[in-house]
C-alpha cells in the first residue's frame, strides 16, 4: 500500500492516518501480526457474538492505546508491561460496570467476554509495540485501525462459521436443512482454523492478483 | 471432581483436556512462536514453569485473600499482577541463560503476561474448585500441555517447510490448516477423562 | 541508581492504588443501579417462566410492585419457591424454583417451573450461562427450552432425575440433547438431577 495520494500529509496527521491504514489492512492483527487469536476462535461461532466482541474491543483498544501514549514519558521501564496490562484491566472492568448500570442488555451480551478482552494479546501488542513510542493522537488512530481490522476479520469469520456451521445468520435460518446439511465442524475450533487458513489464502490470492496488475 | 487425584488431572491436562487443543487457550504464542524447535521448546518450558507456579500462587491469593475479604471483583487484577511479576522473572532468566531464545521470541515474551493459557489455567482452577493438590497437578499439566502441543506443531511446521504448497497458502495459511487438523485429532480425546 | 529505583517503587505504589481504587469507586457508585437492574432482570425471568404476562416497557418500579403483588415467595431451606397468588381454593400452578450450577465454561442459572404436583415440568429457562455460542449456548434457545414442558422430573419408576440423551429419548424424564453440546448437556443433566433429587427427597412443595 504505497502513498500515492497527492494529499498525503506529513507530520502527526499523516502518521495517524498511516497507522490507521496499516492497522486495518497491511498489518492486520490476525493475518499479519497473529494476535488476538484466542478470542477470534472463541466468539466467532456466531456472527452476532463476533460483532458484539468486535465493537466492545475497538473501544478498549483505542482508549488503552491513548492512555498509555499519554503517560508514556512517565512510565518506569521496569514496570511498563504491568502498567499497560493494568490500564487495560481497569478499562475493561469499568466498562463492564458502567454497562451493567446503564445498558443492562448490552452488558449481558458482552459479559462473558470481559475476560477474553483483558487477555487479548493484541491490546498489549499494540500498547507495547506502538503506543508507548508515539504521540497520543497517532496511538489512538493506531488503536482504532487495529481494532477495526480485528473486528472485520472477526465478523467475516463469524459469518462464515455460522453460515456453514448451522446454516443460519444472526440466528435466522438462511440455508434450510433441505438445501444444505450444516457442517457442525465449522462451529467447533478446527473449523475456525480451516476458515481462517482459507481466508488468509484468499487474501493472498487477491493481493497477488493486484500486484500482478500493477 | 473433588476426588479426582492430582496425578490424574496432570495427565489429563497434558493429553485429553489439553488446554490449547481442547479449550483453545494460548493460541497466539502457539501460532507465532513455533517457527523453530528452539522457540517452541524454550517457551514451552517457560510457560510450564510460569503456569505451574502462578496457578499455585493465585490459588493462595484467591482462597486466602480475595474470598475472605469479599474482593472477588478484583480477581482479574490480582491474577494478572501475579502473572506479570512472574513473567518478568522468566524474562530475566531467559535473557541470562539463552539470548538466542530471548531474541527469537521478541515481543511475544512480555506478551506472555496475557497468554490465555496462563490466565485460563488460573481461572479454571477457580471455576472447577480445585483443591491445593489438584491445583498443583493442573497448573503444571496445563503448562506442560501447551509445551507438548507447541513442540508438535513446531515439528510439523519443520516438515511442512520441505513441502511445496501453492503460493497463496505459504506461511500463515498453511499453519492454520495444520493447526486445524491437530485440533481435529485432539478432539478425539474429548470426554475420555472427566477432570471437572 | 537510587533515584530511579525510588521513582519506580513510588510509581508502582501509586499505580496499584489507582488500579484498586478506580474499579472500587465505580463499583460502589454503580452498585445500587447494578443491583436494581439485576433484580428487575430476575423478576422478568421469574414472570416469564411462570407464564405471567407483562409489558416490557413497564418502568422498573412498577414492575417490582407488580411482582410483589402477584407473586408469592416461599422459602424452603435455601431454595425459594415462586408462584402466582392462586385463586381461592386452587393449588399454586406453576411453581418456579431458581437453580444454579456449573457449566462447562461458567455458571448456568435458570428457573424450573413445575406443576402443582411438583413433578411435571411446565417450563424452564436458562437465563445465564457462558457456554459456547452455537453449541452449548443453544440451551437458552426456545428450541431447546421448548423440549421440557410436559416432561417430568422423575422416571416412570419414580426415581428422581432428568436425563439428556444423545438420541432416542423416550422416558418421561428424558429429552434429546443438542448435537455438538454433549458436555454442556451433561452439566445441565447434573444440575437438574440434583434439583429433582432434592425436591423429591425433601418433599418440597407449596404450603406448610
Amino acid at each position: 500500500m504505497s502513498e500515492t495520494s497527492p494529499q498525503a500529509l506529513p507530520g502527526a496527521a499523516g502518521e495517524g492516518r498511516k497507522a490507521f491504514r496499516e492497522g486495518f489492512l497491511t498489518n492486520n492483527p490476525i493475518f499479519a501480526q497473529v494476535l488476538g487469536i484466542c478470542s477470534a476462535l472463541a466468539v466467532t461461532s456466531k456472527i452476532e457474538t463476533s460483532l458484539v466482541m468486535g465493537v466492545g474491543y475497538i473501544f478498549v483498544l483505542a482508549l488503552s492505546a491513548w492512555v498509555v501514549s499519554l503517560l508514556r514519558e512517565t512510565i518506569p521501564h521496569r514496570i511498563r508491561i504491568i502498567f499497560q496490562v493494568l490500564v487495560v484491566c481497569v478499562f475493561v472492568i469499568v466498562l463492564d460496570q458502567i454497562l451493567k448500570a446503564f445498558y443492562w442488555q448490552a452488558s449481558r451480551q458482552l459479559g462473558p467476554y470481559v475476560g477474553l478482552i483483558i487477555t487479548n494479546t493484541l491490546t498489549l501488542g499494540r500498547t507495547e509495540g506502538f503506543s508507548i513510542r508515539h504521540k497520543p493522537m497517532t496511538a489512538l488512530l493506531d488503536g482504532i485501525g487495529n481494532g477495526l481490522g480485528y473486528a472485520t476479520v472477526l465478523a467475516l469469520l463469524g459469518a462464515i462459521r455460522e453460515l456453514l456451521g448451522s446454516g443460519k445468520l444472526f440466528g435466522a435460518v438462511v440455508l434450510p436443512g433441505s438445501v444444505y446439511t450444516p457442517n457442525q465442524l465449522m462451529i467447533l475450533a478446527p473449523g475456525a482454523f480451516f476458515a481462517l487458513g482459507l481466508l488468509i489464502a484468499l487474501l493472498n490470492f487477491v493481493m497477488l492478483k493486484t500486484a500482478k496488475r500493477k | 471432581m473433588q476426588q479426582t487425584p492430582a496425578l490424574l488431572i496432570f495427565f489429563a491436562a497434558l493429553f485429553t483436556n489439553n488446554i490449547l487443543l481442547s479449550n483453545f487457550l494460548g493460541m497466539c504464542h502457539w501460532l507465532a512462536c513455533t517457527r523453530s524447535m528452539l522457540s517452541a521448546f524454550g517457551l514451552g518450558v517457560a510457560i510450564t514453569v510460569v503456569t505451574g507456579i502462578t496457578t499455585i500462587l493465585n490459588y493462595v491469593m484467591y482462597h486466602f485473600v480475595l474470598i475472605p475479604l469479599h474482593l472477588e471483583y478484583l480477581t482479574f487484577l490480582i491474577f494478572i499482577a501475579v502473572i506479570a511479576a512472574f513473567v518478568q522473572l522468566a524474562e530475566m532468566v531467559i535473557e541470562r541463560f539463552s539470548s538466542k531464545l530471548y531474541y527469537s521470541l521478541g515481543v511475544f515474551l512480555p506478551l506472555m503476561v496475557v497468554n490465555c493459557t496462563i490466565m485460563g489455567a488460573a481461572l479454571f482452577m477457580v471455576t472447577r474448585n480445585y483443591s491445593f493438590g489438584q491445583t498443583v497437578g493442573w497448573g503444571f499439566g496445563a503448562g506442560g500441555g501447551w509445551m507438548l502441543s507447541a513442540v508438535l506443531l513446531a515439528a510439523m511446521r519443520k516438515k511442512a517447510g520441505y513441502s511445496n504448497p501453492p503460493a497463496i497458502f505459504k506461511g500463515a495459511g498453511l499453519v492454520m490448516i495444520i493447526a486445524g487438523f491437530m485440533a481435529l485429532t485432539f478432539m478425539g480425546f474429548n470426554g475420555m477423562v472427566a477432570i471437572e | 541508581m537510587k533515584h530511579k529505583n525510588l521513582y519506580t517503587m513510588f510509581y508502582a505504589a501509586i499505580l496499584g492504588l489507582v488500579c484498586a481504587l478506580i474499579p472500587t469507586a465505580v463499583g460502589t457508585y454503580t452498585r445500587p443501579l447494578r443491583e436494581a437492574n439485576a433484580k428487575v432482570d430476575e423478576i422478568k425471568n421469574t414472570l416469564r417462566v411462570l407464564g405471567i404476562p407483562f409489558s416490557a416497557s413497564t418502568p422498573s418500579k412498577e414492575l417490582v410492585t407488580f411482582f410483589q403483588d402477584r407473586v408469592v415467595q416461599q422459602k424452603s431451606g435455601d431454595l425459594t419457591l415462586y408462584y402466582a397468588k392462586p385463586e381461592a381454593g386452587q393449588a399454586a400452578d406453576p411453581v418456579a424454583i431458581r437453580f444454579e450450577g456449573r457449566g462447562v465454561w461458567g455458571p448456568i442459572r435458570g428457573y424450573l417451573a413445575l406443576g402443582s404436583d411438583m413433578r411435571t415440568i411446565k417450563a424452564i429457562t436458562f437465563y445465564y450461562h457462558e457456554e459456547t455460542p452455537g453449541l452449548g449456548g443453544e440451551i437458552s434457545t426456545a428450541a431447546f427450552m421448548g423440549k421440557f414442558p410436559g416432561k417430568k422430573i422423575v422416571g416412570s419408576d419414580g426415581a428422581p432425575g432428568f436425563h439428556i440423551k444423545r438420541l432416542g429419548a423416550s422416558e418421561q424424564n428424558e429429552i434429546d440433547g443438542i448435537s455438538g453440546a454433549t458436555l454442556t448437556g451433561g452439566k445441565v443433566e447434573t444440575i437438574l438431577t440434583l434439583l429433582a433429587d432434592r425436591i423429591v427427597k425433601e418433599n418440597i412443595h407449596v404450603g406448610d
